[in-house]
């Protein structure tokens, strides 16, 4: 079966078109991602996680010197309070972590030595007048950024490159890794993209088929319907659904027991907001297609032959639709993508966790103040993925396509 | 003895318009025909395009629902059956399509189509269906390797006989051949006629051919029904058409033949007028637009169909009134 396809006409024409192999390689690296999240490579928990000082530049890129003092002030302070709580020391000084930095298990009185050295010299810089633009004070900021770090333990060879990727991006203000933020959201979004992508290409299939095929009132109903919804601008519609059932709790007994699911903190607002809108692109193309052939001779040579009604639909009619599926798949996922950075954005998407939308809606205040590693890498995680995803369905569309060459 | 009797068969489509569909006309392609097809023989039928002979043959095996009418078959009246109700008839009755490159199921090997239909109507018990797949094929002249293949790997000619393969595949009785080599190639033509004459003799299949054109008829068919607007004008036997043809768009029919002689040249007669719309056809005879013997009495009524010899029929008021004793 596998093999046949490889040799039909085709997969040769799609493995004669460059970019789309190119696509397809990005898709399958992002899709290999997506389910590496999912299997627990990233969790909700990662992503939430200080791991370092706020707005850190991706690529260990240069800093303004005020900042750097900063960053390390705010690490003796919170070392020097965990200090003057003796009670219980070991609780409040576990408490400091930055992702995998944890403070290093030397005696208090070391620790406090290290801090005390921290301030002469933090105090010393604050001092100068013009911080950030006196080289000769290069040296002084490299040793408290030394002394600071002595506060840890060291890392082992492996979980100093992880802290490495985790920064690779940066962070944003609040301390968080761009990167696993980034990375996760590949998940929330394939996750969005394909099951919207799925339900919406199911429901507009079956009903556009058999608005199609048996005609009549069915026909007038699904095409009522559609024109109804498409009349409405799509965005609003989207915006009052997700709105709908943002604060909604589903209450329900399964096996006698109650269940309570809080619809509004999971992503089914979104789902039922983008597969409502989303189901009339291909319901109206697939109406099409069974328009055009069902009037075909085979589908009249099996009417001849006796076949039951339900069963050309299905055989005879729909896998000759197949291919409009298909290239209907991959356009309504990037369409599910996008939309979700909308609603993520608008806030009524995604609740939980990050998103691409999440991390541009929270990077507006970065912006201002000139940083631009959060909404770059949310921005080309997603320019990627969907740029990739167009070229496959151009590709798709020519290949498809009996009198394209 | 008579297979398929048809009985004043009328198939109007309803034209819709305006903002509530309404019906606001008709498209009249089949008016009140009449007929009978004896087992055994082949009957032709012959019109310009757009005068219902194919959707006489469509109507004829229930492809679409005649208006009114009686369709008898073997005593059965397939009018009123119901769709469910049809399928042992579906067995005995088959079509073969004009069109071979719409006529398959692209996403079906051959095998898949054939077996479908087999296994469908219970032809050939289950263990033997590949046994009688490959005899099927064998029979249409198609070697049995094609069996995997899919439709767009034949050629045009190659896949009118598996549309015939699939027709035969029922063992049905009657055949409508609905222009079945009007879309081939003229070489390829003589093949395929060639299979469904041999074909039709094997199986003493009961043949209703669809053609524009006469000279392929004259050659095939028995007798030959001639189709204008929806009406039946001419009915006569085959053997000398050139002779006996009496209606004038018979006349003008074989007069537009061309003559494989360059010696024998003639004058052409070429018909006058434009056909009128099946969507508002004249009160008297159809052909009054195109008709040279045109009188007053052809644009107020349509002349009935008469008989004028044993097994000819004409409708036309021009000629001379059938001598009595001929019915």
């Amino acid at each position: 079966m596998t093999v046949r396809w490889l040799q039909s006409r085709s997969a040769r024409k799609f493995f004669r078109h460059r970019p789309a192999v190119v696509a397809l390689v990005v898709i399958s690296l992002y899709l290999a991602v997506a389910v590496a999240v999912l299997l627990g490579g990233v969790t909700m928990e990662q992503t939430l996680e200080r791991i370092g000082p706020g707005n850190l530049p991706g690529f260990q890129g240069r800093q303004l010197a005020e900042k750097r003092v900063e960053d390390c002030a705010m690490v003796l302070d919170r070392v020097e309070k965990a200090l003057k709580r003796p009670s219980n020391l070991r609780a409040a000084l576990g408490e400091i972590r930055y992702g995998l930095l944890r403070v290093a298990d030397r005696p208090p009185e070391e620790l406090r030595a290290l801090v005390d050295q921290g301030w002469e010299i933090y105090d010393e810089l604050v001092e100068s007048p013009d911080l950030n633009a006196d080289p000769s004070l290069l040296p002084q900021i490299e040793q408290l950024e030394r002394l600071t770090g002595q506060l840890f333990a060291p890392l082992s060879g492996w979980q100093s490159l992880v802290r490495q990727f985790r920064l690779l991006l940066g962070t944003d203000r609040q301390g968080r890794s761009i990167m696993l933020r980034g990375v996760y959201s590949i998940k929330v979004a394939i996750q969005i993209g394909v099951i919207t992508a799925f339900i919406s290409v199911l429901i507009g299939s079956l009903l556009g088929a058999s608005a199609a095929f048996f005609g009549g009132w069915v026909d007038h109903v699904v095409i009522w319907l559609y024109t109804t919804l498409s009349s409405i601008p799509y965005l609003v519609l989207l915006v009052v659904l997700a709105y709908a059932f943002s604060g909604a709790v589903w209450q329900f007994s399964l096996l006698g027991r109650p269940l309570s699911v809080d619809v509004g903190n999971t992503l089914i607002p979104v789902y039922v907001a983008l597969c409502a809108t989303f189901w009339i692109g291909p319901c109206r193309v697939i109406r099409g297609e069974t328009l055009k052939i069902k009037q075909l001779e085979y589908v009249q040579a099996a009417t001849a032959t006796g076949f039951g009604r339900l069963y050309i639909l299905v055989r005879h009619i729909l896998p000759n639709a197949a291919h409009l599926m298909l290239i209907n798949f991959s356009l309504l996922f990037i369409g599910a993508i996008k939309s979700e950075v909308i609603l993520s954005f608008l806030g009524l998407g995604v609740k939980r966790g990050p998103s691409w939308g999440i991390m541009i809606s929270h990077s507006a205040q970065e912006v201002i103040n000139g940083f631009f590693w959060q909404i770059g890498a949310a921005t080309v995680f997603m320019l990627v993925l969907v740029l990739a995803f167009n070229v496959l369905t151009d590709a798709l569309q020519d290949v498809f396509d009996p009198k394209h060459l | 003895m008579t297979l398929l009797e048809v009985d004043n068969l009328v198939k109007h489509f309803p034209v819709r318009g305006g903002l509530l569909s309404r019906v606001v006309g008709r498209v009249h392609a089949v008016n009140g025909v009449s007929f009978q097809v004896p087992r055994g023989e082949t009957l032709g039928i012959v019109g310009e395009s757009g005068c219902g002979k194919s959707t006489l043959g469509k109507v004829l095996l229930r492809l679409l629902e005649p208006t009114s009418g009686r369709i008898v078959f073997d005593q059965q009246d397939l009018t009123q059956l119901s769709y469910r109700q049809l399928r042992p008839f579906r067995s005995r009755a088959q079509i073969v399509f004009q069109d071979p490159n719409s006529s398959l199921n692209p996403r079906l090997t051959v095998a898949a189509m054939l077996r479908e239909v087999i296994r469908f109507h219970r032809i050939v018990p289950l263990g033997q269906t590949d046994e009688y797949i490959r005899q099927l094929l064998g029979k249409v002249g198609m070697p049995a390797d094609a069996q995997g293949k899919y439709p767009h790997e034949f050629s045009g000619g190659q896949r009118q006989r598996l549309g015939i393969a699939r027709a035969l595949a029922v063992k049905p009785e009657f055949i409508v051949a609905d222009e079945p080599v009007s879309a081939l190639d003229v070489s390829i033509q003589a093949q395929v006629l060639n299979l469904l004459m041999d074909l039709k003799e094997e199986f003493s299949l009961t043949l209703l051919f669809i053609s524009h054109d006469l000279k392929v008829i004259a050659h095939f068919c028995d007798r030959v029904l001639v189709m204008y607007l929806g009406y039946v004008v001419e009915e006569l036997p085959c053997l000398d058409i050139q002779r006996d043809a009496r209606h004038p768009y018979t006349q003008a029919l074989l007069a537009a033949n061309p003559i494989n002689d360059p010696d024998e040249r003639r004058e052409l007669r070429v018909l006058e007028g434009e056909v009128p719309s099946p969507y508002n056809p004249p009160a008297g005879c159809p052909f009054v637009t195109r008709c040279p013997l045109v009188m007053d009495r052809c644009h107020q009524e349509m002349p009935p169909l008469e008989t004028r010899a044993p097994g000819h029929r004409v409708a036309c008021w021009a000629l001379d009134p059938p001598r009595p004793g001929m019915g």
